[in-house]
């Protein structure tokens, strides 16, 4: 890859650090602040449904902006993520954090499934692959009664537990506020590993596999050994997320993850600016809010999300990200350049 | 217990003919343009409606109003087409026109929320209780029948103008190599028109003949489309009598899970069926020719 | 100088007496907030439509005159009848509007979901919908439920099938839903404890719109006396004509009796057609009633929507009809209005008579009509409560 691609190497690296360092310090600073500006539980609520679509919406776009890779199942993670953490603590009363780890480390093991499964499809094919194991999943977890209650659903999942340390009061996470600071906690940290994957080799490797896969291979590429760890790793974060998910709104249904909530998390994707690490994040702010604040409009709500999208996409393809690129261009600054050019 | 197997045996090639109709389409439509429309089954609910309005509220014949979807249908077809996927041809991504058919099927579901309600209609056509007893004491009702041969007459139709119209065979050098088919004089814009068109036809009118059978709601597309498109990759994406033979199986894999299983299984059934058929033999039932990066 | 001193008395008077006045019809000028849990949205919007309707109608009778001097509000927020939305809808109602009490939801994942919340708030719920027992059956004192459960219902029309249709066999037809597993269990349980057979127990989704295949099977069972069927009227449309077609029910020339519960609405006989004959079910509101509040009922719905009435809006204008009461009786916020609601009793409304338990459930019986469906495609209230 030229360097082109590395916004570092235009800017010399100590400028670099601190940019992104004095980013991140600026981003805690706002997650500390926002359950002090929002002190209902409506808004509270809102913000951690935002904080889980973000850890969502950067989870699916590796694996679709980085990798390249059409994955049209993200809500299977997603659920099987939720199921699995819980299972695990009502059933057989595994501890909360260790129940976490091992949700995200099975949405991963599906993710990578998927992907070795899937290693010769490309395109439409694996798009529908992984639409029919999100139906599969979903399927599973419906009519499993034994196992999942099926639509009985399960009910009163606790939240995580408190935390004692010592010489600081309990912290609880049965209120709003330190839910957020958790889940909000969590997705930072998971962009902070994503940010450092992408700049990294590994992150040249997969846009190489994006834009040319047999010209990665002929490189010495191994396109399925990093095609899977994508998957691996966007799966993961998907997981955490349902974990998150089902310790937060206490009430499990496997309707929660239907086909369609995977096409909103590919909504957020793309309306943020697929292809970047920041467009998701906005997106999934923006499509999360959205709705919210639309409430106004009642039954015009989904008519107008629907015409949203179909506009993004047919003026506004790289997003967000590319609408903000061109207002800068417009007002006479430099363009600051991306991770990576958004795909066409 | 022969009988029930027999009328099982009939069960599944109606719901698959019922598939069949709006995979039709789909097949067409990736064909010809390379492209997923999620917005199809949108189109056959449409065009139900517009059956259902034709025949119940302007008091139409219910054989004409049959008619009158298959023109909105085509109408649909050119607008969406004009407006989504010929200015994001351009492009030549493969997610993008996806991802913009997603939004209008959001769009026209809950527009037709808005005018129709959320209430189902209760949309009977004068053959759709008529029933035909057969032999071995099975049956099979009138707007079945109907469902039947005018699937099969208008494939039989598609199947002749492919293959011996000059516009036919047109189509296919587009669907072929769209490139070359430009050099030789052939205008691939104007042909990718006409499938978006006689797809979504094919659309409406499938609606009509459905609309009887549906339980008739905006959301009523939703409840076929993901099956439609796993039909039309078990057949081969572009391959219409791959997409037949598909149609018809899924269907009785439909019918005889649900008489030897349970109902509430058959989509695990189709969808593993799926996904086995994708790992090994990802081209489909019918291997296509053409040379396909898959 | 006297003179205008009295008129400016007098003035000063009147002006205070009028300002009092004024200030006491204000203050008798109150108004009861009740908030609206209902899907708005996607298919769930099915019952939010319809609930919006008879809340609408309701409100607007109470307000000509008031009840106590108190006029009544309603806000609705849309619950997508899912358990993410619901919370949302909820968790904005309670702190936007702040309702004295609030209606809600259809759908029991719902329900469920945001009862925590209503009784962390201390506000009541009333519900007239969900069937599940979790919903009341835990003894949860900020939610009522006016809609018999579906314990209450399934032993009641099982218990009614093996007596008094003489029902032995019977085959489970349900929505893979909450409600239509809850319902079909409780079914299936006590007709077996009365000695009776379940043929076959047979789950579908929400998405299957092509019965006959399921018609076949259960024509291959045998002597089915009864199906009891639970599910809403678009699938249960498509049910009763595949089972006729089959020639499996009475109305297709065969024998058996679909057996129906509370959630296909008045008007299904008339889509349905001659399928539907000698269909047998309960109904949440019988329009053959002839008690004035429900003749009343279905002639002001009538004249405001121009179209038959259905269960989902005589249950909600029921729900505001309850509140009132309670309002005559003496309550005026949240907690007053909890504690007055649990007392009620002798309340007459259109789907029938309330009295709460202890569990906040309603215990009376002739909330459960059972209906039959003649020739001609009207009903015969068979009057077995």
């Amino acid at each position: 890859m030229s360097s082109e691609g590395h916004p570092a190497l235009a800017v010399p690296p100590d400028r670099a650090w601190i940019n992104r360092r004095g980013w991140f310090f600026v981003v805690a600073v706002i997650i500390a602040v926002l359950p002090l500006v929002f002190q209902d539980s409506y808004w509270r609520t809102n913000l951690i449904v935002c904080a889980l679509n973000v850890m969502l919406a950067i989870g699916l776009d590796f694996i679709l902006g980085y990798a390249g890779q059409l994955n049209l199942g993200h809500s299977a993670f997603y659920g099987i993520g939720a199921y699995a953490s819980t299972l695990l603590i009502m059933k057989l009363g595994v501890p909360f954090w260790m129940a976490f780890v091992s949700a995200m480390a099975l949405s991963s093991a599906a993710g990578m499934a998927l992907s070795i499964f899937a290693v010769r499809l490309r395109g439409h094919y694996l798009a529908i692959a992984s639409l029919g194991f999100a139906v599969i999943v979903h399927q599973v977890l419906l009519n499993w009664i034994s196992l999942t209650q099926g639509p009985l659903g399960i009910y009163a999942i606790k939240p995580p537990p408190d935390i004692a340390l010592p010489g600081v009061p309990v912290i609880s996470f049965a209120g709003t506020g330190n839910m957020f600071y958790l889940v909000a906690g969590f997705a930072l940290l998971f962009y902070l590993l994503l940010d450092q994957l992408v700049r990294s080799p590994i992150g040249e490797a997969l846009t190489a596999i994006r834009e040319d896969e047999v010209s990665a291979a002929s490189f010495g590429i191994n396109c399925t050994a990093w095609k899977v760890f994508a998957f691996g790793v966007g799966s993961a974060l998907a997981g955490a997320a349902g974990a998150f998910y089902a310790s937060f709104v206490g009430t499990l249904v496997p309707d929660a993850f239907i086909i369609t909530e995977s096409f909103t998390i590919l909504a957020m994707v793309i309306v943020g600016g697929m292809g970047t690490l920041i467009g998701p994040v906005w997106g999934a702010i923006l499509l999360t809010i959205l709705p919210e604040l639309l409430r106004g409009f009642g039954d015009l709500r989904l008519v107008l999300y629907g015409a949203a999208l179909t506009l993004v996409v047919l003026f506004m393809p790289g997003g967000i990200v590319q609408a903000v690129q061109m207002l800068r261009a417009r007002l006479g600054r430099l363009p600051i350049a991306t991770h990576a050019g958004t795909r066409q | 217990m022969l009988t029930v197997a027999l009328q099982q045996g009939i069960n599944g090639i109606v719901v698959g003919s019922l598939y069949v109709l709006v995979a039709l389409g789909l097949t067409l439509i990736y064909g010809v343009l390379v492209q997923i429309n999620f917005a199809h089954a949108d189109v056959v609910t449409i065009g139900a409606f517009a059956a259902y309005f034709f025949t119940f509220v302007f008091g139409g014949n219910y054989l004409v109003s049959i008619g009158i979807a298959l023109m909105v249908g085509a109408a649909l077809g050119w607008l969406v087409n004009a407006a989504i996927f010929a200015p994001l041809r351009e492009r030549g991504s493969e997610l993008l026109p996806l991802i913009a058919t997603i939004g209008v099927s959001i769009l026209l579901q809950n527009a037709m929320l808005l005018w129709f309600g959320p209430i189902p209609y209760a949309f009977d056509s004068p053959y759709s209780n008529k029933v035909m007893r057969l032999w071995g004491g099975t049956f099979i009702t009138w707007q079945n029948l109907i469902i039947i041969l005018v699937s099969t007459l208008t494939i039989a139709l598609l199947y002749a103008f492919m293959k011996f119209t000059f516009m036919g065979k047109a189509l296919r050098a587009v669907a072929q190599d769209r490139e070359t088919a430009g050099l030789m004089g052939i205008n691939p814009n104007q042909l990718i028109m006409l499938t978006f068109v006689i797809a979504s036809a094919l659309a409406g009118m499938g609606g009509a003949m459905l609309g009887p059978i549906l339980v008739l709601t905006p959301f009523a597309g939703t409840s076929v489309i993901v099956k439609a498109f796993a039909i039309v990759i078990i057949g081969g994406f572009g391959n219409v009598e791959g997409t037949i033979i598909a149609g018809l199986a899924v269907g009785l894999i439909e019918s005889f899970t649900t008489q030897l299983v349970n109902p509430g299984l058959t989509d695990l059934v189709v969808f593993t069926l799926l996904l086995l058929m994708l790992a090994f033999r990802p081209t489909g039932l019918i291997a296509e020719k053409r040379e396909e990066n898959v | 100088m006297r003179i205008h001193s009295r008129i400016l008395c007098i003035g000063v008077a009147a002006s205070v007496a009028l300002f009092a006045a004024a200030n006491a019809a204000h203050a008798q000028d109150k108004a009861i907030r009740i908030g609206g849990l209902f899907a708005m949205s996607g298919p769930g919007s099915y019952f939010g439509v319809q609930d919006k309707q008879g809340i609408e109608l309701a409100i607007e009778q109470l307000n000509k005159t008031g009840v106590d001097g108190y006029r009544f509000e309603v806000q609705y927020e849309d619950s997508a009848c899912s358990p993410l939305p619901a919370t949302q809808a909820a968790k904005r109602i309670l702190e936007q509007y702040k309702p004295h009490v609030v209606l809600g939801e259809e759908c029991s994942d719902a329900t469920l979901a945001v009862m925590p919340l209503m009784e962390q708030a201390k506000v009541p719920l009333l519900n007239a919908g969900s069937s599940s027992i979790k919903i009341t059956d835990p003894g949860n004192p900020w939610t009522f439920r006016i809609m018999p459960n579906e314990v209450m219902q399934g032993v009641d029309i099982a218990t009614n099938a093996y007596k008094r249709l003489n029902a032995r066999t019977a085959v489970l037809l349900y929505e893979n839903t909450n409600a239509g597993i809850g319902n079909a269990k409780v079914f299936g349980d006590t007709f077996k404890s009365l000695g009776g057979q379940i043929l076959a127990d047979i789950g579908f989704g929400r998405d299957v719109n092509d019965f006959t295949a399921i018609a076949t099977r259960i024509a291959g069972l045998g002597k089915v006396d009864v199906i009891p069927t639970y599910t809403l009227e678009g699938q249960g449309l498509r049910i009763t004509q595949a089972l006729a077609q089959a020639g499996v029910t009475k109305g297709g020339g065969g024998q058996s009796i679909q057996l129906g519960t509370i959630w296909l609405p008045f008007g299904f006989e008339q889509k349905a057609g001659k399928a539907a004959l000698g269909y047998v079910r309960i109904v949440q509101f019988d329009p053959t009633d002839k008690r004035e509040v429900v003749q009343n009922f279905i002639r002001s719905f009538k004249a405001k929507y121009n179209q038959e009435p259905t269960h989902i809006n005589a249950h909600a204008f029921d729900q505001i009809l309850v509140i009132a009461d309670v309002v005559r009786r003496g309550g005026k916020d949240s907690q007053s209005i909890r504690d007055i609601m649990t007392t009620t009793k002798d309340f007459s409304g259109v789907t029938g008579s309330v009295e709460f338990d202890k569990t906040n459930q309603n215990i009376k019986m002739d909330t459960i009509h059972y209906m039959e469906t003649l020739p001609d495609l009207s009903w015969k209230a068979l009057g077995w409560n």
